[in-house]
């Protein structure tokens, strides 16, 4: 909603500057999100007119003019061509200064040679006076301007003006008006709210028509449109609008198109209520004597052309008005281009009505069309103001277009609008806020609003005390105003939120469940950044075709931006494969993320969100050294495997199994599923060098990802210390020859069955394949580790168990031992 | 042949010498065996000891385990420069070279800004709370006091989810408000939370929008919640999480499920750098009474306030960020930087 400074003088007086102003409505909750001066400084201009417009003697494109400022002639060389002598322009002389623009230097007219020939000044386009946007050639002025005045004076008290765009919020539609807003200033400033009388003239003579002889107003649904008004002015003539009017419009960017409909858009600016103008001669009379507006609904199917010329097709939940032939607007959207007000237009309708806000924002929103009439209308416009705006729009008709006022008004309201009433509990406004405010103060900001008091006498416990409450008349313009909190918003915003005392913390110590998980979370975090992994975040939406292996279960959305993101993400792993094509398009190769998000899933048509965790490494193992030179060594599925091992360690959760996937998927090519117990916690693997090539990432990719939440319940953080050993431990070591199918773990299985007394420790130390070793098999080195932890073992007892581990991988695995 | 007592200077002048020249432990240890090991000369000397004259024996005998005692005590004194020497390394080590750095990872700033706001709260006596990501309309907007045909449901575009259903979409939470009212609805007052969490809204992006972005809110019910403990709890996390020097203002606003309502501008000298007075950072009010009656408080009972900002736009200031998109790409120059 924009607004100047003068035309909000008009309503109401204060004092304040044009940034004080910005500052006061600031407060009131009108945010300033622009403010724009319109005109300028004048110092150094004035009227003058052209005496002679002759040719540049130099310059084929320039013009040389005497011009009399009113002391005497000067010669100008001037570049603009749309004037002739005789005209009046503005003329900057010697010594004025124009501001250019943020950064540039101000731009001051000196007497100077152009093109040989001296100027002594510059005639003045409107763009140049900061009057209007238009630079194409000079700003010609009224044949009546004084020659010699200051410009300024000139101008008078119009020259300049402030332009504010406010952010009125949706709650406010009362605040779309100059009116609404002087309202607010009123309320503060104590000063009297100036609403413009309306003495329409008096046509009594028994020869005036009456409106109701010209139309007649017929509702057929009450609920959507519950007041309709309509008035009539005969004989007007359509033309350009005054100065004033084009003007005022034009300040609030508003292109002015001719008198009738300029009126219009005024008083919808000036009261917030939006009018429609029709021409009353395009109205179907149906072969009666006057035409019958009709509201009704529209059919099924049913066509109309609006005025700006698209075609739509309504359905029966959409209000039209009508003639009793055919459609002419849209209900409180926009008018139709059958009944528009054109040049040979003589005779005009005023529609004032009242329809309901969400049946034209279903509408609007239904068509893609809105206009600033739909949008006060689907906000909430003021029922009790029809009247009041369809006279104002008659009085300046009257005064721009002339023509004969029918009398009176066809006022279809069948139902009028009681206010209700809402009652404010003086302390308990005061418990809220958190400051005393005497209750006589709180009655008169309300009444200041616009608000009238309907009880002042509502006691409470104590009779003889101050009322404990006062009842208050909601007017029809605060659709807002609903109950209780807001009258105590609007004592909040007149007393001042900046004056409310603000008060220590304190009180009751929150508590909820997700407390203790966000700190486990944190503790995840801690662990994988220690050890070297970077945190990512990544985009949630992500595109379908890159789902990988989860297309069966993605979640689309209804309303995608693109098809770039046009799904909820199954997993992060395509986030974070994204994140290492991004670095590697840096010429980053050597990456190790983490991410911890939720990832979405459709499971029977139900939908999961899950908090992962997901993991990527590529490129080297460790930073360069000098010492290494350009060989680095990159990174392997041992390395991801050993992240999450000291992972699992740290953050304590114990007995993890990982078991190779027998069919793979994507983006894998080679993985295994991590496991505890019954429960599948996640996958690691080596994703697939279709996908890394596809994205430029120059070295193998490692990824896993875990369900986080189900990782949780699993953790057991208790450590309780253990003894230091005290006495010397035994070693003895272990190479054996075992098909490829025997897996480290089946190892680890058999020592465990096997039980050898003392055994504390297993550690392997070397997987080897090749020389003397047969194909299809490995050689397996380990250390086997005996202690006691009350004596020093001795090595016979050692041996004889330690020959019984050695015989059940004998036994089990088919091992071979080879000889130290 | 001379006496023994006479070879017992020369022996040791000579052990010595050779000792002191050595320069290398290999070729020290050979001098030591030359003269100290048992074929040496030194030790030959002591053997023959016993084929002196009786009254000969202790003067030689002393003069020679004299002799070897110092002998060996150089031995000693030259094995340890030697090895010390042996110690370093062959190359000069030149302490300007670069080491051998370990990588640490670091947090992601959004999460770096998360947990310092978080940690301000909890000092207030807030506890973290969550809730879904995709959610319905009832908790969104319709619990939130925002009903279908409210204006106030275009300020902020919504994704919905295609679930294949007919019935009332799912859709991409548009603000953490929605986790007021499941807390609201599961626990009874008082209630202090703080919740952390993404947030969507249909924005195509640019510099200053993601269609995914972080809010934090908060909500406090008790009894006798006033307008100045939210200005008060306000002004202690925005100091505690912006410095000292930052001034706060509030103005009245609309949200639909507050009532009063605000919205925060702060000022310091940063924004003052940027060449503004104030920068627009939160929005909060009153928990409105609608809103309690939705979750069955009575709000007469109970009072409330909640307030929300973006974490994206505190990193931005913090860190001076001029892009939102930086935070979502993980380029991991862009990450190692906090």
């Amino acid at each position: 909603m924009k607004i100047t400074f003068n035309w909000l003088k008009q309503y109401v007086d204060f004092d304040w500057s044009p940034e004080q102003l910005a500052e006061r409505l600031t407060m009131l909750g009108l945010e300033v999100e622009d403010v724009e001066q319109v005109g300028g400084n004048y110092e150094n201009i004035v009227v003058a007119q052209v005496l002679t417009k002759d040719e540049h003697p130099n310059a084929d494109k320039l013009l040389l003019c005497k011009v009399d400022d009113g002391r005497g002639e000067r010669q100008i060389v001037c570049g603009a061509t749309n004037f002739k002598s005789g005209d009046k322009v503005a003329l900057a002389l010697p010594g004025c200064t124009f501001e250019t623009g943020a950064g540039s230097p101000p731009f001051k007219i000196k007497v100077a040679k152009i093109r040989g020939v001296e100027s002594h000044g510059m005639m003045c386009s409107g763009k140049e006076l900061g009057l209007s946007e238009d630079a194409s050639g000079l700003m010609i002025l009224p044949e009546d301007a004084p020659v010699g005045r200051d410009f300024s004076e000139y101008l008078g008290p119009e020259r300049n003006d402030v332009v504010y765009d406010l952010e009125i919020t949706p709650n406010r539609p009362d605040l779309n008006s100059v009116i609404g807003i002087a309202r607010e200033v009123s309320a503060l400033t104590g000063n009297p709210l100036k609403i413009p009388e309306v003495n329409l003239p008096a046509m009594h003579s028994p020869s005036s028509t009456k409106v109701e002889e010209l139309v007649d107003v017929e509702l057929d649904d009450t609920e959507l449109c519950p007041r309709y008004t309509a008035r009539v002015i005969k004989g007007v003539k359509i033309g350009p609008s005054p100065e004033w009017l084009r003007t005022r419009l034009e300040r609030v960017g508003i292109r002015s198109i001719n008198n009738v409909v300029d009126v219009t858009n005024f008083v919808l600016f000036e009261t917030g209520h939006p009018l429609h103008a029709f021409d009353y001669n395009l109205l179907d009379n149906a072969g009666n004597a006057a035409p019958t507006i009709v509201v009704r609904r529209a059919g099924d199917g049913e066509s109309f052309t609006t005025l700006d010329e698209q075609e739509h097709r309504l359905t029966s939940d959409m209000l039209l008005i009508a003639d009793e032939e055919k459609a002419v607007a849209l209900a409180g959207i926009m008018g139709g281009m059958n009944s528009e007000i054109n040049e040979q237009t003589t005779d005009v309708l005023i529609e004032s009505a009242y329809f309901k806000p969400q049946n034209i924002r279903a509408t609007s929103k239904a068509l893609g069309v809105s206009s600033e009439s739909s949008y006060r209308f689907e906000r909430g416009a003021d029922i009790g103001i029809c009247d009041y705006a369809s006279r104002r729009a008659a009085q300046l008709i009257l005064g721009t277009a002339g023509g004969m006022l029918a009398e009176g008004l066809v006022d279809a309201y069948p139902v009028k609008h009681e206010p209700h009433e809402i009652v404010l509990r003086h302390e308990r406004s005061d418990r809220l806020l958190g400051v005393r405010i005497p209750p006589k103060d709180q009655v008169d900001y309300m009444e200041s609003l616009g608000l009238e008091v309907a009880d002042s006498s509502i006691q409470g416990d104590d009779p003889t005390a101050e009322p404990a409450a006062t009842s208050f008349r909601i007017p029809s313009f605060r659709v807002d105003l609903k109950r209780e909190a807001d009258l105590i918003e609007e004592v909040c915003r007149m007393y001042g939120v900046d004056r409310i005392p603000s008060t220590p913390p304190r009180g009751a110590i929150g508590t909820n469940p997700f407390d203790d998980v966000y700190d486990l979370i944190a503790t995840v975090r801690r662990i994988l950044t220690e050890l070297g992994l970077f945190e990512a975040q990544g985009q949630t939406l992500i595109s379908g075709d890159h789902a990988y292996a989860h297309t069966e279960k993605v979640t689309p959305l209804r309303n995608p931006l693109s098809s770039e993101m046009d799904i909820l993400r199954p997993s992060l792993l395509p986030g974070l494969i994204d994140a290492l094509r991004h670095n590697a398009a840096h010429q980053v190769f050597d990456v190790a993320l983490f991410e911890i998000g939720k990832a979405f899933s459709m499971i029977n048509g139900k939908l999961a969100e899950r908090r992962c965790l997901a993991i990527a490494i590529t490129g080297a193992r460790y930073r360069p050294f000098w010492k290494n030179g350009q060989d680095t060594e990159v990174v392997d599925i041992y390395d991801l495997k050993g992240i999450i091992e000291e992972f699992l360690d740290q953050f304590g959760i114990r007995g993890v199994r990982f078991a190779k996937c027998a069919e793979e998927s994507l983006p894998f090519i080679e993985s295994a599923e991590l496991s505890l117990g019954k429960n599948a916690l996640g996958r690691m693997g080596m994703v697939s060098p279709v996908i890394s090539r596809k994205n430029d990432i120059k070295h193998p990719v490692f990824m896993a990802e875990f369900d986080l939440e189900g990782l949780m319940p699993f953790r057991n953080p208790v450590r309780s210390f253990k003894p230091l050993p005290a006495f010397p431990a035994i070693r003895r070591d272990v190479a054996m020859v075992v098909p490829e199918s025997v897996t480290h773990d089946m190892v680890l299985a058999v020592a465990k069955k096997a039980a050898p007394a003392n055994l504390k420790g297993i550690e392997l130390f070397d997987v080897f394949r090749g020389k003397h070793i047969p194909e299809g098999s490995k050689s397996l080195a380990y250390a086997f580790t005996y202690r006691h932890a009350e004596r020093t073992l001795k090595d016979e007892e050692v041996n004889t168990e330690h020959a019984k581990l050695v015989q059940a991988f004998k036994e089990r695995l088919d091992a071979a031992i080879r000889e130290q | 042949m001379p006496s023994i007592l006479d070879q017992i200077e020369p022996l040791e002048r000579a052990a010595l010498d050779e000792f002191n020249a050595a320069t290398g432990l290999i070729e020290l240890d050979k001098a030591r065996a030359k003269y100290l090991g048992s074929n040496g000369a030194i030790t030959s000397l002591l053997k023959q000891l016993g084929g002196l004259p009786k009254e000969e024996k202790p003067a030689a005998g002393k003069r020679l385990n004299e002799a070897k005692s110092r002998v060996e005590a150089l031995y000693s004194e030259r094995r340890e420069e030697l090895e010390l020497k042996a110690a370093l390394p062959d190359e000069p080590t030149d302490f300007t070279l670069p080491g051998r750095r370990r990588t640490l990872g670091k947090l992601h700033p959004l999460t770096q800004v998360t947990d310092d706001i978080v940690r301000s709260f909890r000092k207030l006596g807030f506890a973290v709370a969550d809730g879904p990501e995709v959610e319905d309309e009832y908790h969104c907007f319709d619990a939130l006091n925002t009903p279908a045909d409210h204006p106030a449901r275009d300020i902020q575009d919504t994704f919905f989810i295609d679930d294949g259903s007919v019935g009332a979409p799912l859709l991409l939470r548009t603000h953490t408000s929605s986790v007021q009212i499941r807390v609201m609805q599961s626990q009874p007052p008082p209630v202090r939370i703080i919740v952390p969490g993404r947030v969507y809204r249909r924005d195509t992006s640019d510099a200053t929008h993601n269609p995914t972005f972080h809010q934090i809110e908060g909500l406090y019910v008790d009894k006798d919640v006033t307008v100045g403990d939210l200005m008060g709890t306000v002004e202690f996390v925005f100091r505690e999480m912006l410095g000292e020097d930052v001034k706060l203002r509030f103005r009245p606003h609309y949200f639909s499920y507050t009532e009063p309502s605000f919205e925060i501008d702060f000022s310091s000298a940063l924004v003052r750098k940027m060449g503004k007075d104030w920068l627009e950072i939160a929005g909060c009010g009153m928990v409105h009474p609608q809103v309690f009656e939705n979750v069955g408080y009575d709000p007469e009972v109970w009072s409330g306030w909640a307030f929300g900002f973006g974490i994206e736009r505190i990193a931005m200031i913090r860190y001076g960020i001029n892009d939102i998109r930086l935070f979502y790409e993980n380029d991991i120059r862009f990450l190692e930087q906090f």
